[in-house]
């Protein structure tokens, strides 16, 4: 196959599960201004749990509903234990180390009862072997597949945040939450909804990552979670569009420069964009200038 | 009067007693020391040497220890591969001035971090797994090794030395993708170097990839450029599934070879039946059916100790290739070292060391016939790797089969 | 409890205790095991890369989540240029740290342009960069190979000066230089720059308010930061004697983080016993290892949340930022000088000695977006007298005050002081330039006491460096001991000496007032500008007050303040103005005022009787 659509394909697919995972963080943010900086300990969770499962006989769907039921009450507790106290008590900087120092227990629980060990992950999705013909190119269908799903995801989320109540209460809590409260939307609800979903999104990014990888450890999904910061960078916290957008960017560049540079600086590609990012555009491609009174 | 005779007659005998054993205890048993990774995400690898050591003791105690005196494994660290752990522990090892010998931790870094304090206090150590050459000769391999060190690991050189002639004389456009490890780097290179003997003609091309990516498209699409005809993995098994699994969504079809670390468990769960085919350059030991008495004995001992786990594997009858050189070694590095004690007829590290020099022709697990001299401190030989590839039993498991070439 | 903390504190920071605990330690030395010898290296390296934390998170409040980065600087700097050039630690360290201190400067300039949630991004990205280049920049770092071979005191290859360095050479060099640091750095947090450190975290704007240069004190906190975390790293490089890029991953900027969170952010004896024990509980619990992930993600979890001053909030007395033996010397001074003199309550230093300043603002338009908060307002602001500025909310009061600080600069107009033009002048450069302001929330440190606040505003007065600060030259301790002899006359004159030495957070919020007024003090202002600084008061701190503002007008001090209380303004000001969405409806006396229809339509309202 080409090299260059080998590359921008595979990308634009590990590009559209960075995308998610910004849009899951973004939905905290939203809510709350605050971000799960442990979301890849969730992710690595759900990825884990389905294996397991699925390991011991349970079929492949059950297995993946499962996992992301698990995920969705690791939201709840998140947010319960370790942001909510955070933002009261500690200011800025507890809600980061508080949701970092959750995803290092999860972590370590987790390699604690079930060892360190790669676990091999089932094929969900298809198969490797399964390609579909576009214009004489074999394209995986594992790729595409993945990419649909986020894609889908992430375009149902925008319709409903738009198109519904749900929606606009949620979009109503983040604008201002004390007013929210006292036109009588059930603001904790909606905050612990906003963490819930966040959990289901990036679990279903653990899954859709392991498939392509093959199998997981406990140490998954902390490079995930920072290639989901800089999605969500590039294209604005808070946006959507701009998630999407920017995670599709940052997989296809990553690719790009493997391909076509080394595939040594693939690796860092990433950070030296974040950085250059938050250092001359913090509000992103799409994001607004944060724009206050004083 | 009787009373008081036997009541200091007692009193004598227990002082006797008193004073005997702790004397009697502390200069009966040899000890030996080592930091492994016996927790942690590589405790397959520490955990492994550390059984493979404690069978040797258990054995050679049951045969009455070395003149009389029993063996211990007096320190078991645990550094979990962290080279700055390793350091800690070791420094405690090596304060410790009863322990007579030292077994290397499971791993380059670690190895690395720790041998230059090993060879500055001079007591004897065999490393049983680390592959990079500088373990054993720091300056390179013309220049004489470390006095004290010893080594029952695979080396690179072995491997690559292998693998380099298999691919140089077959395959004219080779792909070599190795782990950004000090085990993937010094092997890609010295495969390189190999195949360039071997073939001055062929073309290498060398990608690299971080441990646990996730998808190795980049790496496999750059060979795939470059139409290579065979490709060779230099790394862990969790890693190499997902190079599998790029390659068949690539529609890469050529030969694939894995190197030891590559072709273990890990890989053949995670790539499952895309795994069949895939040749590797293994040691022989385990390969050989029947199994020699030396080696055979090794895994029924290791049977009845732990059963068929995940070092055995689940077939008693066909113990796991990769458990020659992850319990194996360990195995052998503690023979060697108490063989050595042994034949010098003391503890003291210059007999000791001596003693090692003339190793020869002592049975192995992983090594069928260990030979140490003053030069060559690396008894593995690549008379000792053999060649095998992938097959599906008929009960259905994926089992490395030896190939005759 | 309380009476432990003070025995402890006493004990932690006597001189003669710490003197003693260092030469037992020093000449002890030979005594101990080669293991403990090297795992108390490990502790001190430990200690050394804590207290870099402690200066750029504890003190100044910006996370860093990549700090491994700056520690592996230090060690592969002081390590490669050791092995290229055959040059002794003594040299290769001071290098490698000057470096590591460089490239932590640099990083201030995109780090300090955002915040929070941001910078712990950043800092994460730039942890995880500086990892990248050690694996894969092989002819220099060695790769993934490593680096071996550095001159170690433990494998006997440590030679300086053709003395052969053993480990308890090298135990003690580091022991020196770890004390030495430790000291530098109290005599740094006792300082106007340390306190600066503080009221970054706590309020940017409060800092700009009383001359702070914000983008300045960032780069400080990096700076100083790096150079810490890079000497850390360069003794540990030659403690190991082996250096592998996974030594510098994520997992050491978790770890110091852990021992800082755990020892108390910015307690230094608290991250000592800290770093002490995180050192030790490995080796002496082998156990720890397998847990050791989920005892670093419980202590992160719910240390800040259960236990937020850790170990020394636990066990010591909150550490102050001023050197308590010039604040004892400094009050006794003020009281005398106070005694024989005959102005009491009237702080002569901030008398105006040449003309009283005045502000001329013309014809300032305000757009936030689409809405218009000021609209084309001109006003002359006397020299020397109290003008009153009122109106309802949202009138555009709050907004003209920062333009005029300089917080932000006008959509269109100018500004005038004393008849130059500082319209685009920040208000750092305002506040140097004698126009200082308070804010409708007071915006102090909660942890400092009134008088270390109030102390925030000599910062832009006094003016030595951060080098004399740590090593309390002289100059220090003069211009110190002048400030707080200064301070305490505003202690005076407000009325708060008795709670000079409370922390903030305990005072009810009048005393939280008076405090941000005396800072504002102590920026010796030509101009003053309050933003509403009777709101809360009783009406017995309103009386004193309005003597307050009566003393500071005979002292030259132009005063404009923001009210609602229209009782407290009468017979106050002389002269007020009235806002209104953002155009001025009256500019009169406040009879006139009161009187006045337009201003009673909106905003006074027709009943005679007015409550704020």
């Amino acid at each position: 196959m080409d090299f260059f659509l080998s590359l921008v394909i595979a990308g634009a697919c590990v590009g559209s599960v960075y995308a998610l995972v910004a849009v899951g963080l973004n939905l905290t943010f939203w809510t709350t201004k605050t971000l799960n900086f442990g979301q890849g300990a969730v992710m690595m969770l759900c990825a884990i749990s389905t294996a397991l499962l699925t390991a011991q006989g349970i079929s492949n769907g059950i297995g993946v509903i499962a996992g992301v039921a698990i995920v969705a009450l690791v939201g709840v507790i998140v947010e319960r234990i370790a942001v909510r106290p955070a933002l009261k008590t500690a200011g800025s900087m507890g809600w980061v180390i508080a949701t970092l120092g959750f995803g290092i227990l999860l972590q370590g629980i987790t390699s604690k009862f079930f060892g360190s060990q790669a676990i091999p992950f089932p094929e969900v999705l298809f198969t490797v072997q399964d390609v579909i013909d576009i214009g004489g190119q074999n394209i995986s269908l594992q790729y595409v597949s993945i990419f649909v799903v986020s894609i889908l995801i992430i375009v149902v989320l925008e319709g409903l945040t738009r198109y519904t109540v749900l929606g606009t209460a949620i979009r109503g809590t983040a604008q201002d939450m004390e007013l929210a409260i006292v036109q009588g939307l059930p603001v904790n609800l909606i905050v612990s909804g906003s963490f819930v979903l966040s959990s289901i999104l990036a679990g279903i990014a653990g899954i859709l990552t392991a498939q392509i990888s093959g199998t997981v450890d406990p140490a998954f999904g902390f490079e995930l979670v920072l290639m989901g910061f800089v999605a969500a960078v590039l294209g604005g916290m808070g946006s959507s569009a701009g998630a999407l957008i920017g995670g599709i960017i940052v997989g296809i560049i990553g690719k790009l420069v493997g391909g076509y540079i080394s595939t040594a600086a693939e690796h860092g590609i990433a950070f030296a964009l974040l950085i250059a990012m938050l250092a001359l555009r913090p509000e992103g491609f799409f994001g607004r200038a944060e724009v206050s009174k004083a | 009067m009787t009373s008081s005779k036997s009541y200091s007659s007692l009193t004598l005998i227990a002082a006797a007693l008193l004073l005997a054993s702790p004397i009697a205890s502390a200069q009966q048993t040899i000890k030996l020391g080592m930091t492994t990774a016996l927790t942690g995400p590589f405790n397959e690898f520490g955990e492994g040497n550390r059984r493979g050591v404690m069978l040797a003791i258990d054995e050679w105690n049951k045969k009455g220890g070395i003149n009389g005196r029993k063996i211990e494994l007096a320190e078991a660290m645990d550094d979990q591969l962290v080279p700055d752990k390793a350091v800690q522990n070791m420094r405690r090892i090596l304060d410790n001035k009863d322990i007579v010998a030292i077994i290397a931790p499971a791993g380059s870094g670690p190895s690395l971090a720790t041998m230059d304090m090993l060879e500055a206090d001079g007591r004897p150590t065999c490393n049983p797994l680390a592959q990079s050459p500088s373990v054993i000769y720091p300056k390179g391999k013309e220049q004489p090794p470390r006095k004290n060190v010893v080594s029952m690991a695979i080396t690179n050189e072995s491997e690559a030395n292998r693998l380099g002639q298999l691919l140089g004389k077959q395959y004219k456009n080779i792909g070599v993708i190795h782990e950004s490890t000090a085990y993937g780097v010094t092997g890609a290179e010295l495969v390189k170097k190999s195949i360039a003997a071997t073939n001055p003609a062929a073309k290498v091309q060398i990608e690299s990839y971080n441990q646990r990516s996730q998808d190795m498209t980049s790496q496999v699409a750059r060979l795939q450029r470059s139409q290579v005809d065979a490709i060779l993995v230099v790394g862990l098994g969790a890693d190499f599934a997902v190079i599998r699994k790029n390659m068949s969504r690539a529609n890469v079809k050529v030969p694939l070879f894995g190197s030891t670390g590559a072709v273990t468990a890990p890989y053949l769960e995670g790539a499952g039946d895309l795994a069949i085919g895939t040749r590797s350059v293994s040691p022989a030991a385990f390969g050989q059916r029947p199994l020699p008495a030396y080696a055979q004995n090794f895994v029924d001992q290791y049977r009845a100790a732990h059963g068929t786990d995940r070092w055995y594997g689940s077939d008693a009858a066909n113990p796991q290739i990769s458990m020659a050189t992850v319990v194996g070694n360990g195995y052998d590095c503690a023979v060697v070292l108490l063989d050595a004690i042994k034949r010098a007829g003391s503890t003291a590290p210059a007999a000791v060391i001596a003693a090692l020099n003339q190793t020869k022709g002592l049975p192995g697990v992983s090594i069928p016939s260990i030979t140490l001299t003053a030069e060559l401190h690396e008894a593995f030989k690549p008379e000792d790797l053999g060649l095998f590839e992938i097959n599906k039993s008929a009960a259905g498991a994926l089992y490395l089969k030896p190939v005759v070439e | 409890m309380n009476s432990t903390r003070t025995l402890l504190t006493k004990l932690a920071t006597h001189p003669l205790a710490l003197l003693v605990l260092f030469v037992v330690v020093f000449f002890g030395a030979p005594y101990l095991r080669g293991a403990t010898l090297q795992i108390l290296s490990f502790a001190l390296v430990s200690i050394l890369f804590t207290q870099s934390i402690n200066v750029l998170t504890g003190m100044a409040g910006q996370i860093s989540l990549g700090h491994a980065a700056f520690f592996g600087i230090g060690a592969y700097g002081s390590a490669i240029i050791a092995k290229t050039f055959g040059l002794n630690l003594f040299l290769t360290i001071p290098v490698a740290a000057v470096v590591s201190s460089l490239i932590a400067y640099l990083l201030s300039y995109p780090a300090g342009r955002v915040k929070e949630v941001y910078l712990a991004m950043m800092t994460l990205g730039f942890g995880q960069i500086f990892l990248e280049v050690a694996r894969e920049w092989t002819d220099l770092t060695g790769g993934v190979m490593g680096l071996s071979g550095v001159p170690s005191a433990g494998l006997g290859t440590l030679i300086i000066l053709g003395h052969k360095f053993s480990t308890i050479d090298y135990f003690r060099v580091l022991l020196l230089i770890t004390a030495c640091s430790m000291i530098f750095i109290r005599n740094f947090s006792q300082s106007r720059l340390g306190r600066s450190l503080f009221v970054m975290h706590y309020s940017e704007l409060a800092a700009g308010s009383v001359g702070i240069a914000r983008r300045q004190t960032k780069q400080l906190a990096y700076a100083l930061s790096g150079l810490l975390a890079g000497i850390s790293g360069g003794f540990y490089a030659h403690l190991v004697g082996y250096l592998g890029p996974e030594s510098f991953a994520i997992s050491r900027s978790i770890e110091v983080l852990v021992v800082a969170i755990v020892g108390g952010l910015w307690s230094s004896a608290g991250q000592v016993i800290s770093a002490i024990f995180f050192t030790f509980l490995p080796e002496q619990l082998q156990l720890f290892a397998e847990y050791q992930f989920i005892a670093y993600g419980l202590i992160l979890t719910f240390t800040l949340i259960l236990f937020r001053q850790g170990i020394g909030g636990l066990l010591f007395l909150p550490p102050r930022f001023i050197r308590q033996t010039w604040l004892t010397t400094a009050v006794e001074q003020q009281r005398q000088t106070t005694a024989a003199s005959s102005k009491t309550n009237e702080p002569q230093f901030l008398k105006i000695q040449s003309v009283s300043a005045d502000i001329k603002v013309q014809e300032i338009t305000m757009r936030f977006g689409g809405l218009v908060a000021l609209n084309s307002v001109s006003l002359d602001i006397q020299a020397g007298h109290i003008t009153a500025l009122v109106g309802p909310n949202g009138s555009g009061k709050s907004t003209l005050v920062n333009i005029i600080a300089g917080v932000f600069p006008p959509t269109s107009g100018q500004v005038f002081l004393q008849g130059t033009d500082v319209t685009a002048r920040a208000d750092v450069e305002m506040a140097k330039m004698g126009v200082v302001r308070t804010f409708q929330d007071p915006r102090l440190v909660p942890h400092f006491t009134v008088r270390e606040n109030i102390m925030l505003g000599a910062h832009a007065i006094m003016h030595y460096t951060w080098l004399e600060a740590g090593l309390s030259m002289p100059r220090v301790r003069l211009q110190e001991a002048q400030a707080l002899e200064q301070c305490n006359e505003i202690l005076q004159l407000l009325d708060i000496e008795a709670v000079a030495d409370q922390a903030v957070e305990s005072l009810p919020y009048g005393y939280r007032r008076m405090t941000e007024l005396g800072r504002a003090l102590l920026a010796r202002p030509k101009i003053i500008l309050l933003d509403e600084p009777a709101a809360g008061l009783s009406d017995v701190e309103m009386t004193r007050l309005a003597k307050i503002l009566v003393k500071l007008k005979h002292l030259g001090i132009t005063v404009l303040l923001i009210e609602h209380h229209m009782d407290f303004l009468t017979g106050l000001v002389d002269e007020v103005v009235v806002l209104d969405s953002g155009s001025i409806i009256f500019k009169g006396d406040m009879l006139g005022m009161r009187q006045d229809p337009k201003v009673i339509a909106a905003y006074l309202g027709d009943d005679e009787v007015q409550h704020a």
